[in-house]
């Protein structure tokens, strides 16, 4: 492990991943560290630190750095291995030698089927630009990423500390560590970044949440002592910063320190002739220089240095974008070879799932998860043979789930909403088991929108609660809540006897989804209790419109950010106004002053939860954090806010045959960036040749 | 002839300052910007866009501006720069993007149209002049199939029975190696194996639909007194079929050839999608769902500019072809 400050919460959420852990079997875990430079006494021992970083031996999922690779590593260059393109480059000039090329104190890494082979392309798919996500999460590194336990382990940080009131975090970087032209990496980009981007009132007109804190946001203040060590202090306590940290940096839409000073200068009007620039923006179409400047600081720019694995060769908005491996890449595997394995990666261009699905099952796809859909799946099996692919299934962080909006527009339907006994009623109203086998296959699992039980968050009491089909009990909660009153079509009657119980669920699921039976399932089992909802899908866009101005009834729009909730608790707090629960409550979370903003009532139980959120805010201990958390679930499975119908949704990932690197079971959601929680750089092909290199 | 060509030129220029206010009006009509679904993709991935950072960016890409000041921002562009905005969606110059489609689009409609006449007039004339024969029967049952299935259908029907039985995919024009493969020799024998096929679909239709417009004039015209007449006078059947009553008869088709142009451009969209073609029509489809309006804008005023242009020298072409056609009025 890096050094180690005993104040800073390192090992976050270790338990609770048993389950995958035997999943994974005895295989070779992850070197979660970053190995020990032996010159420097302050680096903790390896045979130490192992215990932290293998909470559970036994289960052997992660284990530390194998010992002779981290101490043998920097002593002798010619333990590193290059892949072979690369090294002849050397041999030509072109390029300097390996060990010239890498830190001090490479990150050191093993892909969880072991050590890997140099080579080979990896072929996807993307649906274009907008679509930058694709790539983008695959070739992300920051300044620390997940264990395969999620645990946080160092990355291109060597180490950190945080203070003990979680306000200031200091980060050491690589020495050595090279940006992908071989100019070295260190904080005096950082600075230019901090002076000239994230304090440039025309290119951060407004500042982004993971470099600020309060209301208004207060910038983060950067200190760099040395060209190795940064120093951020906020103004408020900011605990979970090292999670943010795990994704911020590589330059998508302009969000993060890795910039490279001397290339994005160019484009900065306070570096070149301002007349030129503006000139050459409008060459782009550009209004303004600042928006230049934007697009030229994402990571896909070609020619823009990264620290990215793979860099871009051509344009994104190309059919076949494609990158290629970064010769300065910053990590090794345990027996030296420099990381990544893979020489290519291609994105191909498509527009409708029907295209996509049949590059699968031709074969054409090695690697994905992204756009796999869980609806395709029996098609995506029966293909496995001819395409020569394995389907492996992780677990999706998403629920089924309905949200009845506490604060609905029509005072009948808020004050339905609002009773807990209704809410109850239409959870026991519903028969989860046979949701399950009508719409998919029998392979999700009964529960209520919780954290995943691969999250160190996982609450069972919340998960269980009230899942078990019960309509007789149903029927009874309903009566007592005061609609027992029924007219002659069967459905109760508002309390004041005025009409039907009736309303809209609205939802983007469209006709034919296995979304869309499960809702219009759910639409059934709500008539036999008497409650009459009906399903509306909506065009994005107006159901956008729609939840931002709180006009709808109810919702039937998913439940994600289950697996690490404490870092994106929105959907709990209900200010993620999208799952509509809060409505005008959430809409008040955000802002105010909006419009449709509603101050909850005085002592309402959201009112609770934000309190202890506020509190989580500013906890700087883990484990406390954790408590506090299960504070909120506690509050959750006793008030139901939203209606959680199944979860742990199979999550597709299509693989090819031969490809290493990658096994079923792991949780895919968007915090770890969905597949690619593994480490895409320890990816590798068990005969290269067959694939290009 | 040539002053009403002119003033038929002078009359395109009020159409089509309406036609671009109108649409760009249209691209504005649903709920939301492209500023809306781009936040919501940014929350998705997990960032925490607040107000300020929203306000901000509205100003940033002058989104927050009244309609009318973005309308003349963007046709003022177009027409005093030939800057036709930047793509929100693909980040990218609209220009850019349009004509680097726009090419194999042109190609590709202009051989299904070619391949469609090809097909079709032989086979409307002969099917007209023998009527009711079994080939007539044949063509008339084939070619009702061919105008009640949407071509996207048969293409996902093709697209399926390859894949199963040859293990095939025959989506896209280019086979793997050759998509960012520059221009070579290889390269196009490898388009020319693939291409056909679309081709072949995209016509099926047109072709359908000729067939049976031709088919019905033809058969009104060969009972006219002058068939007889020129058949009296001893001109060979072939000669007169082809010189009197077809030339008539292909007045309707004429007159459609207008829509033909904006066709060429914006192409059947829903088979380009589905087989995964690089042509401008899936371009226009996605920059409407993702409200990317200067690209839709700017596709728009282009489809109706080339239709405009279209319907002129369809009426020219009628005049040419059919005497009996007046100027005036």
């Amino acid at each position: 492990m890096s050094q180690q400050n005993p104040t800073h919460p390192r090992s976050v959420g270790r338990r609770a991943f048993l389950r995958l852990s035997a999943a994974v079997g005895g295989s070779v875990g992850l070197a979660a560290c970053g190995g020990g430079t032996p010159a420097a006494p302050t680096a903790a021992p390896v045979a130490p630190a192992a215990p932290t970083a293998a909470p559970a031996p036994t289960t052997a999922a992660v284990v530390a750095t194998p010992v002779p690779a981290a101490t043998a590593v920097p002593a002798t260059t010619s333990k590193f291995v290059e892949a072979p393109i690369l090294a002849d480059m050397v041999k030509n000039g072109k390029l300097p030698a390996v060990d010239q090329r890498l830190p001090k104190n490479p990150v050191v890494l093993d892909s969880i089927e072991g050590v890997g082979k140099h080579g080979g392309t990896i072929r996807r798919a993307f649906k274009g630009v907008s679509d930058r996500w694709g790539p983008t999460k695959l070739q992300n590194e920051g300044l620390t990423w997940y264990n395969p336990d999620l645990s946080i382990r160092a990355n291109l940080a060597e180490s950190w500390e945080v203070s003990p009131d979680a306000k200031q975090w200091i980060f050491k970087l690589r020495e050595g560590t090279k940006w992908s032209d071989g100019s070295e990496f260190t904080t005096d980009d950082w600075k230019w970044w901090y002076e000239n981007i994230l304090l440039n009132k025309d290119i951060t007109p407004a500042l982004p949440g993971n470099w600020s804190t309060g209301t208004p946001r207060v910038a983060v203040k950067a200190d760099f002592p040395d060209r190795y060590t940064a120093v951020f202090t906020f103004a408020n306590p900011k605990p979970l910063f090292i999670y943010n940290v795990t994704r911020t940096g590589g330059g998508v839409d302009g969000d993060g320190p890795f910039v490279h000073a001397a290339f994005m200068k160019q484009f900065h009007a306070s570096f070149v002739d301002k007349t030129k620039l503006e000139a050459d923006a409008k060459a782009a179409k550009f209004d303004k220089w600042d928006l230049y400047f934007k697009d030229k600081n994402n990571w896909w720019t070609i020619g823009r240095p990264t620290i990215a694995p793979w860099s871009a060769k051509n344009a994104l908005s190309e059919q076949l974008f494609t990158m290629e491996r970064n010769p300065y890449f910053w990590q090794v595997d345990s027996t030296g070879n420099q990381l990544p394995y893979f020489d290519k990666v291609t994105h191909l261009l498509f527009d409708t799932p029907d295209v996509f699905n049949t590059r699968i099952i031709a074969g054409e796809v090695d690697y994905q998860a992204r756009h796999v859909s869980v609806g395709d799946f029996t098609l995506l099996k029966e293909g496995e043979a001819k395409g020569n692919y394995t389907v492996l299934n992780w677990v999706s962080a998403n629920h089924i789930a309905f949200q009845p909006n506490h604060t609905a527009k029509n005072p009948l339907i808020r004050e339905f909403f609002q009773s807990r006994d209704v809410r109850l009623a239409l959870s026991l109203a519903i028969n989860r088991n046979e949701i399950n086998d009508l719409a998919f296959n029998g392979t999700a699992v009964p529960r209520q929108y919780s954290p995943l039980k691969a999250s160190p968050q996982y609450y069972e009491k919340l998960s269980n609660a009230y899942i078990d089909f019960d309509a007789a009990k149903a029927n009874e909660l309903l009566d007592k809540a005061g609609y027992a009153k029924k007219g002659a079509d069967g459905i109760r009657l508002w309390k004041d006897g005025s009409g039907p119980v009736s309303f809209l669920i609205e939802g983007t699921a469209q006709a034919g989804s296995p979304d869309e039976d499960a809702v219009q399932t759910i639409v059934k089992y709500f008539a036999d209790v008497g409650v009459k909802a009906t399903y509306k899908a909506q065009e994005r866009s107006l159901y956008t419109e729609r939840y931002n101005a709180n006009e709808v009834d109810s919702a039937f729009w998913g439940g994600d950010r289950t697996l690490l909730p404490i870092v994106a608790p929105w959907i709990f707090l209900g200010s993620m106004v999208d799952r509509p629960w809060a409505g005008a409550w959430g809409l008040f979370y955000n802002n105010e002053k909006d419009p449709n903003a509603e101050k909850p009532p005085e002592g309402h139980f959201i009112t609770k939860i934000w309190d202890i959120q506020t509190k989580i805010d500013v906890e700087p201990d883990d484990a406390k954090r954790t408590a506090l958390f299960n504070q909120i679930l506690d509050i959750w499975a006793e008030e139901l806010p939203m209606i959680g119908v199944l979860g742990e949704l199979p999550a597709p990932v299509i693989v090819q045959k031969g490809f290493k690197g990658v096994k079923a079971g792991f949780p895919t959601d968007d915090t770890t960036e969905d597949e690619n929680l593994l480490n895409t750089q320890t990816y590798f092909w068990e005969d290269p040749s067959k694939h290009g290199g | 002839m040539l002053q009403y060509t002119l003033r038929r030129v002078l009359l395109m220029i009020p159409t089509l300052i309406v036609i671009s206010i109108i649409s760009f009006a249209i691209i504005q009509l649903p709920p939301g910007d492209f500023l809306t679904s781009y936040v919501a993709t940014l929350r998705q991935q997990g960032e925490d866009v607040d107000t300020a950072q929203l306000v901000a960016l509205e100003e940033q890409y002058g989104l927050n501006q009244p309609i009318y000041v973005q309308y003349w921002k963007w046709i003022s562009g177009i027409v005093l720069h030939n800057d036709w905005g930047r793509s929100f969606e693909w980040q990218k110059p609209v220009g850019d993007l349009i004509w680097e489609r726009i090419g194999l689009t042109m190609f590709i409609s202009v051989l299904t149209i070619l391949v469609s006449w090809l097909i079709a007039i032989p086979t409307a004339v002969y099917v007209a002049t023998h009527q009711y024969s079994f080939l007539d029967y044949l063509m008339s049952f084939i070619s009702f199939i061919g105008l009640g299935t949407p071509g996207f259908l048969v293409a996902l029907v093709f697209l399926w029975v390859m894949l199963s039985t040859f293990g095939v995919n025959i989506g896209g024009l280019f086979s793997e190696r050759f998509i960012d493969a520059p221009w070579s020799v290889e390269r196009v024998f490898d388009m020319m194996g693939r291409i056909w096929l679309p081709i072949l679909i995209l016509a099926l239709e047109n072709t359908a639909a000729i067939i049976r417009t031709l088919r019905a004039n033809l058969l009104d015209e060969l009972n006219k007194p002058y068939v007889e007449t020129a058949r009296a006078k001893g001109v060979k059947e072939n000669a007169l079929i082809w010189k009197y009553p077809v030339r008539v008869a292909l007045n309707p088709f004429f007159s459609t050839v207008g829509w033909t142009l904006a066709a060429l451009v914006s192409g059947e969209t829903l088979v380009a999608v589905v087989l995964n073609l690089q042509t401008s029509g899936p371009l226009l489809l996605r920059a409407l769902t993702s409200q990317d309006m200067y690209l839709a804008g700017s596709f728009i005023l282009l489809l109706s500019t080339l239709t405009v242009i279209g319907t002129l020298l369809s009426d020219i072409l009628l005049a040419w072809a059919d005497p009996r056609i007046r100027m005036e009025g």
